[in-house]
């Protein structure tokens, strides 16, 4: 088995088990959410693409959430994963597979809603809506339902908000995301800890001009700068309320108050999960999650071989089984695809991370050089590597296909269209740039489709009039290693995907100038003078739909007239399911099966 | 028998020494840092990952840690995480855990699969050996030796998911492995939910056990004193049971001790074909992980597993021949 890292959004710097989702099905039902189970159809189609995403009023943030056709409540639903959780706190969890499991425990102030017509929209979860924003966007006013707890029974107020945050800065969280306390700091990188350096542990607090809670159920956030992106941002898990009663700070990663509708009946770390229901949870609060099983076993240490195999026996407590992690295992994948009888218990849709490569500016200087390792680069060699056209899926933009205004057509090298890559013309720009012979560094790591991407990789290159110098890190520095600005590579893989559905959390983390220091992911070290003031007014447009445009022109322009970095291929995921289980659908923002909607049939007739 | 013992106890306490300074050192061989892993990438700032050094406890020089270890393994240790009792092998890397809660949660998947493994080959093993050389030279005994030889050249790897694939997925024959339910608790649950993996073990191992006491049986049967006992009209069950099989035992208690020093340090390939947790998967993450704590607990376990057997061995030599105590 092979573990694949990968980064996700701004900060993660932590490995995502995704061999499964590596190798995986291009056939079933779309993204997109809307296809239940046997809506697959024969006919193979890609997911489809958002247009967009909408912010939910105080009517679309009341539960219970929307029936999903045909659902029992009831049943016991078993999940086989790979890697287990290694964190619990909401502050500690941002990697993939933790997400998933955080979605049924943990509550924040808004959520993702996927409703059954496969639309999306940003509603209150522990908040009445999806925030109020004032005038001159500065300024976010939420204000907390009534009737939610904590697993516990104590009511979750205001205080329990305020502290989710602040702790937010302290010393040992070290794995969350940091969207929120950059933006409340106005600070870049790791900056935004000289706001609170110790958390709200010594009595220290965030000022009312940052964070203010005039009574028990209201909060505002104050920015020095507009936050369009907010409720996307409250939906991840890393932003779930912490109960500042129960906070027992670094082991609080153990034993966490839940709020959601399961509570964590045992944990067994590495081997096993058992959640059971909330009794506290009111499903009136909640727009989001259905939760029709009474329980969760989820167990670890499944390979995707393993998995995959339970699942397409189908027999006993397989029937019940679903992975939340776990793609299809190359070994079986095609045979599943091909015969009806799986076919109809899959979910396929893309995962959040876009493959590319990345050109370093302060050393290839000459664009015509960036044009010829674009041009030059076998997309279908480097695809093959990661499982091939059940893996992924080519694109010639660093935006996934799963965000809102996604050209699926554009392909500004002819690359798509021609994934083999373009030898000659890559020659010619040499010649043009007289730089045939152009030496170039590259870095990799060494997990086995990194290795076999390289060796294509390099091929092709030394074809076209390169000289490649290769080398090797383990996959647990790969990153760091990159990171360095002045660590000498010219060329290195980046696979980078959204935090939410939105290209806020890819382009301004991937190319704004201004980040650019050792550790930040400007990989291409590119510093444009339009890119970086098209972030700032992008950043600005209010309007869901404008700013998406936006971040898709402002791609294009990174791509064609900057050869920053070439995207390679989006990566695809395909879960498949026990004959007992009910509701399946994929969730875009998830980038995996929506475990919030799933069900167990308890009547085969 | 006391001094032997003692002697013997001190010679492991050695090895174990030795052992443990070797994982140690080798560890530190690898250009990893292990607090990279437990700090995400721009979320600590540098004066951060010198607190997670410091609360990992890998901010000192590294023969200071060893010793640091050494001593909370007798007399326990103070963590920024809390205090460990002896004995203490400190809290992983990973998630914070104390690394004896971790082999203690997967300890009891690795006894259950090695004791009910050792039964079943050691059964089937020693009985179809015996078989084997009281029959000698008939198509049974041929039969016998060529299917162990085919047997022994078997891997689990190969063997594990292909009886998965026919006796559980396809035909429902056998029940789907796990390890989910205690001997103590739900005895039934347990013995179904190992009873595949069991029989894989045995048959590799079987192999071996049938090979080796047919070989050693026969070389007995030819020993003088055998002959001897036959001369004397002893019956035909007494002279082999009681003279030649006895005779043959030495060299199978010591495979077997070996075997099961081994597999109480886990069974590496059987855990994972099975998805079992046992003390071998553990091993495999804690290296994939750069967990060091918990590699160097699983490690000092098995080693000590393996020392303990030998022990075990030795005794038992003392046991089934006595020119063993008077040497």
């Amino acid at each position: 088995m092979s573990i694949h890292t990968l980064r996700r959004g701004r900060t993660a710097g932590v490995s995502i088990a995704l061999a499964g989702a590596l190798l995986l099905g291009a056939c079933s039902s779309g993204g997109g959410g809307g296809a239940e189970d046997g809506e697959n159809g024969e006919e193979q189609s890609a997911p489809e693409e958002l247009t967009s995403i909408s912010f939910g009023d105080e009517a679309a943030s009341t539960g219970p959430a929307e029936e999903v056709p045909d659902a029992q409540p009831g049943g016991t639903v078993n999940v086989f994963e790979d890697v287990p959780p290694d964190h619990l706190d909401p502050a500690q969890i941002y990697v993939q597979h933790e997400q998933n499991i955080a979605r049924l425990v943990h509550r924040g102030l808004t959520a993702v809603k996927l409703d059954n017509d496969g639309n999306y929209t940003v509603v209150g979860d522990l908040a009445t809506d999806s925030g109020q924003v004032s005038e001159d966007g500065l300024t976010w006013t939420y204000t907390l339902k009534e009737d939610i707890f904590f697993a516990d029974g104590t009511p979750i107020t205001s205080a329990d908000i305020r502290h989710t945050f602040e702790r937010q800065f302290a010393p040992f969280i070290t794995q969350g995301p940091t969207y929120i306390q950059q933006w409340l700091a106005d600070a870049d990188g790791t900056d935004y800890r000289e706001l609170l350096p110790e958390g709200p542990y010594n009595g220290d607090h965030l000022p009312d001009s940052v964070l203010e809670t005039p009574d028990e159920r209201t909060v505002v956030f104050h920015f020095s700068r507009p936050q369009n992106d907010l409720p996307y941002a409250l939906s991840i898990a890393g932003y779930a309320v912490v109960s500042e009663e129960h906070d027992t700070q670094e082991a609080y990663d153990q034993e966490p108050m839940t709020s959601g509708p399961y509570r964590i009946e045992e944990h067994r770390p590495g081997r096993s999960m058992t959640l059971t229901r909330n009794e506290h949870w009111v499903p009136e609060t909640d727009p989001t999650r259905n939760a029709y099983p009474d329980a969760f076993e989820i167990s670890f240490g499944h390979s995707q071989e393993d998995s995959t195999a339970r699942l397409m026996a189908d027999n006993g407590e397989n029937r019940n089984g679903i992975s939340f992690s776990n793609g299809l295992d190359p070994g079986n994948g095609p045979t599943v695809m091909e015969d009806p009888q799986y076919r109809e218990r899959l979910v396929e849709g893309y995962q959040s991370f876009v493959w590319s490569l990345a050109i370093n500016m302060d050393t290839v200087t000459d664009e015509r050089v960036r044009q010829a390792i674009a041009y030059a680069l076998p997309l279908n060699g480097i695809l093959n590597a990661y499982g091939g056209s059940i893996g992924g899926q080519y694109t010639a933009s660093m935006i996934s296909p799963l965000l809102p205004g996604y050209q699926p057509d554009y392909d500004p090298f002819g690359k798509v269209a021609n994934p083999q890559g373009d030898a000659e013309r890559a020659r010619e720009l040499l010649e043009e740039a007289d730089a045939v012979g152009f030496e170039l560094s590259y870095v990799h790591h060494t997990a086995a489709e990194d290795q076999q991407a390289a060796v294509a990789i390099a091929d092709a290159l030394e074809t076209a009039g390169f000289e490649v110098n290769r080398s090797e890190v383990p996959p647990e520095t790969y990153y760091d290693t990159i990171g360095v600005v002045d660590g000498g590579y010219d060329i290195y893989r980046s696979s980078w995907g959204h935090d939410w559905l939105s290209a806020g959390t890819v382009i301004p983390p991937l190319f704004d100038g201004r980040q650019i220091q050792d550790g930040a992911s400007n990989y291409s070290h590119l510093n444009d003078e339009h890119v970086n003031a098209e972030i700032d007014r992008i950043r600005g447009i209010e309007d869901a739909a404008e700013a998406a445009a936006a971040w898709v022109e402002l791609d294009a322009y990174i791509q064609e007239e900057l050869v920053a970095a070439v995207p390679g291929f989006a990566y695809r995921q395909t879960i498949m399911h026990g004959s007992m289980i009910g509701g399946a659908v994929f969730n875009d923002d998830f980038g995996t099966v929506d475990m919030r909607r799933i069900y167990v049939i308890q009547d085969e007739s | 028998m006391l001094r032997f013992l003692m002697r013997r106890t001190l010679g492991a306490v050695a090895i174990l020494l030795v052992i443990s300074a070797v994982t140690f050192f080798l560890f530190y061989a690898i250009p990893r840092n292990p607090a990279l892993l437990a700090c995400g990438k721009g979320v600590c700032t540098e004066e951060q990952l010198a607190i997670v050094e410091h609360n990992l406890g890998i901010d000192k020089a590294i023969p200071v840690q060893y010793w640091e270890y050494m001593v909370g393994i007798f007399a326990g240790r103070d963590f920024p995480a809390g205090h460990c009792p002896a004995p203490c092998l400190g809290f992983s890397f990973r998630d914070n855990r104390p690394v004896l809660d971790t082999i203690m949660d997967r300890l009891p998947t690795t006894v259950s699969l090695t004791i009910g493994g050792a039964v079943v080959f050691l059964i089937l093993g020693l009985g179809l050996g015996m078989l084997a050389a009281a029959r000698r030279g008939t198509l049974l005994d041929k039969t016998v030796s060529s299917t162990s030889l085919v047997l022994s050249s078997m891997q689990i790897y190969f063997l594990g998911p292909l009886a998965l694939a026919v006796l559980v997925y396809n035909t429902g024959l056998l029940p789907q492995p796990s390890d989910a339910s205690a001997f103590t608790e739900e005895p039934w649950e347990w013995f179904k939910g190992l009873l595949l993996p069991w029989l894989v073990l045995a048959t590799i191992f079987t192999a071996n056990y049938t090979r080796m006491s047919r070989a050693t049986l026969i070389e007995q049967l030819q020993e003088d004193h055998v002959r001897t006992a036959k001369a004397k009209g002893m019956s035909r069950p007494t002279v082999f049971f009681r003279y030649a099989w006895r005779g043959s035992l030495i060299p199978i208690v010591t495979i077997f001790g070996i075997d099961l020093g081994a597999l109480f340090g886990g069974a590496m390939i059987t855990e994972v074909t099975f998805s079992l947790h046992g003390l071998g998967r553990l091993a495999v993450d804690s290296v994939t992980q750069s967990n060091l704590p918990m590699l160097m607990g699983v490690m000092l376990f098995a080693a000590l597993m393996i020392v303990l057997f030998n022990i075990i061995i030795d005794a038992c030599y003392a046991l089934i021949d006595p020119r063993v105590r008077l040497g």
